[in-house]
């Protein structure tokens, strides 16, 4: 049989996309069966990080049993109570943004971070060794979305940790937001005033001063990245405004008293 | 076996894909910020360039003429696909950071070239052979513009610190255009000049 008759190039053809397919599906198969396992890792690697653990873990602590000492909660930002209806182990984030029913618009008043909407409930972790709990926020970047988590000790304003586990600045200046230099500073500050007023704030880089009244709610920015730097902040008020976890720290602070 | 031998050891230095050929450039930009994802990349497109040749060369008596970049293609791509979930399987975090490198893999034309160039006419073994040597050919580029981007633009290789940054409260002030795609675009360009000015038989 010819090699360009039309019966060949129909064979040659039909058998390679059967073999093809079968051979992708099979690899496709493989990754959706790891893929529910890398992300739960991704998320304890960030939320361990966020939490303090850095150094346990850098000296090889099993991250499973770190992370044992944490206590997964599906919490409702809208009431601010522990949203019991919903199991934590399968709480996906992206099918609350999905479902429009979950998703809330935020009101331009409290919108300083221009995120415009986000989730009704959100999945936080609680501590009880350390005493905190490790919360995710987001919000724009200068070039993407940034995505983090805080760990806020039980007093409800002090900060334990902060660690980006996903953000597009620019190399070698924004970027830096990744590093310990820049995330190791959170460790420490107050996010509240003491009225109760939202405090923390990231300052232009070398206007911080370790000295000055306010240095215990101030970040030192970052050189050439300022814009960075008021994105962080506007994130960081935003999601600790009554509008983000505000009313649910209110409580969870007094039930911890 | 001087034609085998040739056939993985050419593309290396006297052809190679980048430096020569000039394929490949656009992924040589992307991923070369850093050791790591490179030395990822330059086995991932190893394993492409190596087993399509090889399958390719395998059906090479019977692919209608008249289809024949479509069956490459789709060979090509099932490689690729099959690389790419692998990595997202096994090698999570990694496949986060080369995000669409490796799927675009597919239209590097370095795979393709091969395929239809040397793999179309000549048998099983030198094809493979052939197609790990491009493979090899494009992660030496790669690599020596992956050591030069880290160590000049973090200050480390592999993620290891060498040169302390100025930033880490070291005393090496990185350079930024290292970090930035662009900066590859130089150092290729400096390597094809070194390498005409070694091989002078290599300029056109």
């Amino acid at each position: 049989m010819s090699n360009d008759s039309i019966l060949k190039t129909f064979l040659v053809t039909f058998s390679l996309c059967v073999v093809c397919s079968v051979l992708v599906c099979m690899a496709a198969l493989v990754r959706i069966d790891r893929e529910a396992y890398n992300q739960l890792l991704e998320t304890r690697t960030t939320v361990l990080a966020a939490g303090g653990y850095d150094d346990q873990l850098a000296k090889g602590a099993s991250a499973d049993e770190l992370f044992a000492n944490f206590e997964m909660k599906v919490i409702n930002l809208d009431t601010g109570e522990i949203a019991t209806e919903i199991d934590p182990a399968e709480f996906n984030p992206k099918t609350v943004m999905d479902n429009p029913d979950t998703v809330v618009a935020i009101p331009a008043a409290f919108d300083i971070a221009s995120i415009k909407q986000r989730p009704k409930f959100v999945r936080v972790f609680i501590d009880n060794s350390k005493e905190q709990i490790v919360v995710p926020v987001s919000g724009p970047g200068m070039w993407g979305t940034m995505a983090a988590y805080i760990g806020v000790k039980n007093d409800g304003t002090t900060v334990n940790g902060l660690k980006f586990y996903q953000h597009s600045e620019t190399p070698g200046l924004g970027s830096e937001i990744e590093r310990p230099k820049f995330q190791n500073q959170w460790i420490g500050k107050k996010l509240y005033g003491n009225s109760g007023n939202l405090a923390i704030k990231v300052v232009k880089n070398g206007r911080f001063d370790p000295n000055g009244a306010d240095a215990v709610h101030t970040i030192d920015g970052l050189a050439g990245a300022t814009v960075t730097g008021d994105k962080v902040q506007a994130m960081v008020q935003y999601w600790f405004s009554d509008h983000g976890y505000g009313k649910f720290l209110a409580k969870y602070t007094k039930s911890k008293e | 076996m001087a034609n085998a031998k040739d056939a993985l050891l050419d593309p290396l230095f006297n052809n190679n894909p980048i430096a020569l050929q000039i394929l490949g450039i656009c992924s040589a930009l992307a991923v070369t910020n850093k050791m790591s994802t490179a030395l990822t990349m330059s086995v991932a497109v190893i394993l492409v360039t190596g087993l399509s040749n090889a399958s390719v060369s395998a059906i090479r008596n019977h692919i209608p003429n008249s289809v024949r970049i479509i069956v490459q293609m789709t060979i090509i791509a099932t490689l690729v696909i099959i690389v790419d979930q692998m990595l997202k399987a096994y090698a999570y975090e990694m496949s986060k950071q080369l995000s669409v490198y490796v799927g675009l893999i597919i239209t590097n034309c370095i795979v393709m070239g091969r395929t239809e160039a040397y793999a179309m006419k000549n048998p099983v073994y030198e094809s493979l052979l052939d197609g790990i040597g491009n493979g090899l050919g494009y992660s030496l580029i790669l690599l020596i513009v992956a050591f030069i981007r880290e160590l000049f633009g973090s200050g480390s290789i592999f993620g290891l610190t060498i040169l302390n940054p100025a930033n880490n409260d070291g005393w090496y002030v990185t350079n930024g255009l290292m970090l930035l795609a662009p900066s590859a675009f130089f150092l290729i360009g400096f390597i094809i000049w070194g390498l005409r000015t070694w091989k002078p038989e290599l300029q056109e």
